[in-house]
C-alpha cells in the first residue's frame, strides 16, 4: 500500500493513508468489488437498517461518514441494499454532522414501510448495481489526496 | 446570449422512402437513421415505431425523451460535446421541430425506467402523451454492462434527434422567439435597478454511473457548481444520462424546454430581473455536497442576488444537496422558492422530503410519487411490458390479468417532474 504525506503548517510529516476509506454495506457486489481495496464490513444477511446502525456505532467511535447515508432516488422500501463509506481515521470527538446523518437516515428508514421482496434475481442484480455505482461514484473525491 | 428559436410545427409522423418534414409532417426512412445506431456493438437490435397523441398506445421502459434541434446560425452544434464539438452555443439561431419527440425505448436497469401512455388516465399525468412521438427502440447485445449500454443508448438517442432535427435547417418556422440573457454589467443598469434580482439554481442528478447528468459532455459529478446561458440549456447543452425513477427525472427534453427558464425570462425585465442560472451537482460524497452547495452560494452572492428559485432532480439523498443549496442561500438574506416533489406514502401523510429545515419556507410541489393510479389496458405495447412488476412504483402483481396496470404515480415519465413541467400541484 502506497502512504502519501504532507507538511502540517508546523513543518510536521503528516501520513495521508492510500487507503483512507473503509465500507459497511449489505451488498455482496460491493463486497465483491471493493474486498481487496479496503476494508469492508459485510452485513451479508443485514438489512439497510443494520448497516446504517453499525455506521451509527463508528461513528460513536469517532470516525467519519463519507458518503451519503440515504439511499438515492431509489425508495428504502425497494432496495434492499445501503453501502456506506466511513473514514478510517479517528477524530478527537463525535462528528457531529456524521451522527445526525445517520440518526436523520435511521428515522427515515423507520417511517418507511416493509420492504418489498424482490422475487427477480435479475432485478436483484440491478439493485446491487445502482448501489453499487452509487459508491463508485463517490471514489474520484475521496481519492483525492487531501484531509476527509 | 441571444438566441432566436424558431419554432416548425410538426402535425404528425409518418414512415417513407425519404427523410424530410413536408408540410409539418415528418416523413422517417428508418434505414439511413437506424445505420449509425446500429454501428454500436452494444445495440442488437433497433427499430423505429410512431406513437400519435390519443392512440391506444403503451410506450415502456422509457429512457430519454430529446427534442429535434438544429443549429441554424452561430456557434457550435446541438447537445455540444455529446453528439456535435464541444463549442459554445446559445447564440444566433436555433430551429426546433416542435410537438414532436424521439423518445428511446428498452431495457437498462430492470425497476428503473416509466412509461408513456398516449391516452386515457396516464395520459393526463406525463406531458408527452401530447407530441407526436418517433420511439427508438432497441436491444442490448447479451450480458451487457448497464452503465456501457447506458451511454449507448443516450448517444443513439441524440444522434437520431440531431439527425431528424437537420431536416429542419431550411424550413421557414411558424413561430419565431427571440431569448436574450443579460451579462452581469447589463443586469445592473439603470431601468431595472427597482427589480429583484433573481436567480436560477438548477440541480443536476449525478450520484453514479446510472444517475448522471452532462454538461457540454462533461459528467456533472466532475464539476463544481458553475453557471450557464439559459439559451445555452436551450440548445442541448445539458443532457440527461440517468436512469432515476420516471416521474421526477429530467428527461433531455426537460432540460431543452426547462420551464423555469422559460418562465424567468417571460416576466425579466418586467416584474423581475433574471440575472441567471447556476448549474449544481448532486454528489454521493458528502465533502462534494458540501463544497458544490457553499459554491452555489458564493455565485449567487457574487451576483448580488435577492431571490432564487432551486429545481431538483431525484429524491433521497439529493434532499440533502436541495436543503444546503436552500439554507445557504437564506443565512444569506437571499430568498428561495424550492421546487420538488414528493414522497408522501400513499396515504400522503408521511414526511414528504428525506430532509427538512425551516428556513425552506417556500416550497412549491410537483405532485406525490407515491399516489396510486390505476392505468386501463391499451391496444398496442410499443417496447415490452416484462419491466411493469418491477419499475419503481410497480410491484408484483402492478400488472393485472387484464393488462390493466396499478401502480404509484412513480412509474409515469415526468408525473411530479421538479422542474414543475407538469399540471400536479396543491395550494
Amino acid at each position: 500500500m502506497v502512504n502519501f504525506w504532507r507538511l502540517t503548517l508546523g513543518g510536521e510529516q503528516e501520513t495521508l493513508h492510500a487507503n483512507k476509506y473503509q465500507i459497511v454495506t449489505n451488498n455482496p457486489m460491493v463486497a465483491d468489488v471493493f474486498g481487496e481495496r479496503c476494508r469492508v464490513v459485510f452485513l451479508e444477511q443485514g438489512s439497510d437498517r443494520d448497516v446504517i446502525e453499525t455506521v451509527r456505532d463508528l461513528v460513536h467511535q469517532h470516525y467519519r461518514v463519507l458518503t451519503a447515508p440515504l439511499a438515492g432516488s431509489v425508495k428504502p422500501w425497494e432496495t434492499p441494499y445501503r453501502s456506506v463509506m466511513v473514514s478510517t481515521s479517528k477524530g478527537s470527538a463525535i462528528d457531529e454532522t456524521s451522527l445526525e446523518l445517520v440518526e436523520f437516515a435511521l428515522m427515515v428508514i423507520r417511517q418507511s414501510k416493509e420492504r418489498l421482496e424482490t422475487t427477480k434475481p435479475s432485478i436483484d442484480s440491478d439493485f446491487q448495481t445502482i448501489d453499487l455505482s452509487l459508491i463508485e461514484s463517490a471514489l474520484p473525491s475521496v481519492e483525492a489526496i487531501g484531509r476527509i | 446570449m441571444k438566441l432566436e428559436v424558431g419554432y416548425i410545427d410538426i402535425k404528425g409522423i409518418r414512415f417513407g422512402d425519404y427523410n424530410a418534414v413536408e408540410d409539418g409532417i415528418l416523413i422517417v426512412n428508418p434505414e439511413p437513421l437506424l445505420e449509425p445506431v446500429l454501428e454500436d456493438p452494444l445495440i442488437k437490435s433497433a427499430h423505429f415505431e410512431i406513437a400519435t397523441p390519443g392512440e391506444s398506445i403503451r410506450i415502456t421502459p422509457v429512457k430519454d425523451v430529446i427534442e429535434p434541434r438544429v443549429k441554424v446560425e452561430g456557434g457550435g452544434g446541438v447537445f455540444p460535446g455529446m453528439v456535435s464539438k464541444v463549442d459554445t452555443v446559445g447564440s444566433g439561431k436555433t430551429h426546433v421541430l416542435r410537438g414532436m419527440a424521439v423518445v428511446t425505448a428498452g431495457p437498462i436497469v430492470g425497476f428503473q425506467e416509466g412509461i408513456i401512455d398516449m391516452t386515457g388516465l396516464g395520459a393526463e399525468y406525463t406531458p408527452f402523451s401530447k407530441l407526436h412521438n418517433l420511439v427508438l427502440v432497441m436491444e442490448p447485445v447479451e450480458n451487457f454492462k448497464q452503465h456501457e449500454y447506458e451511454a449507448a443508448a443516450r448517444l443513439a438517442g441524440l444522434r437520431t434527434a440531431a439527425a431528424i432535427g437537420e431536416l429542419a435547417k431550411e424550413l421557414v418556422p411558424d413561430e419565431t422567439v427571440v431569448y436574450e440573457t443579460p451579462s452581469v454589467a447589463e443586469s445592473f443598469k439603470e431601468e431595472w435597478k427597482d427589480l429583484p434580482r433573481v436567480g436560477y439554481v438548477m440541480m443536476l442528478q449525478s450520484q453514479g454511473l446510472l444517475h448522471d447528468t452532462y454538461v457540454y459532455g462533461v459528467d456533472a459529478k466532475r464539476t463544481l457548481s458553475t453557471m450557464i446561458s439559459a439559451t445555452e440549456v436551450m440548445d442541448g447543452a445539458i443532457v440527461s444520462g440517468n436512469c432515476v425513477s420516471a416521474c421526477d427525472k429530467n428527461t433531455t427534453y426537460h432540460h431543452q424546454n426547462n420551464p423555469v427558464i422559460h418562465d424567468l425570462l417571460a416576466v425579466h425585465g418586467k416584474l423581475i430581473n433574471f440575472v441567471g442560472t447556476i448549474i449544481t451537482n448532486e454528489n454521493v460524497y458528502l465533502d462534494d455536497k458540501i463544497r458544490s452547495s457553499d459554491w452555489t452560494a458564493k455565485m449567487a452572492n457574487y451576483l448580488s442576488l435577492d431571490a432564487a428559485i432551486i429545481t431538483q432532480e431525484g429524491f433521497g439523498n439529493p434532499d440533502t444537496d436541495l436543503i444546503m443549496n436552500c439554507t445557504k442561500l437564506e443565512k444569506q438574506g437571499i430568498k428561495t422558492v424550492i421546487i420538488t416533489d414528493e414522497y408522501a406514502g400513499q396515504d400522503g401523510k408521511s414526511q414528504s422530503l428525506a430532509d427538512a429545515d425551516e428556513l425552506a419556507n417556500a416550497v412549491v410541489t410537483g405532485g406525490n410519487a407515491n399516489e396510486v393510479v390505476v392505468l386501463p389496458s391499451l391496444d398496442r405495447v410499443i417496447g415490452t411490458l416484462d419491466y411493469v412488476d418491477i419499475v419503481a412504483g410497480g410491484h408484483d402483481g402492478s400488472l393485472r390479468p387484464d393488462g390493466s396496470i396499478e401502480a404509484e404515480l412513480q412509474i409515469i415519465i415526468g408525473s411530479t417532474n421538479e422542474m414543475g413541467f407538469n399540471r400536479m400541484s396543491a395550494r
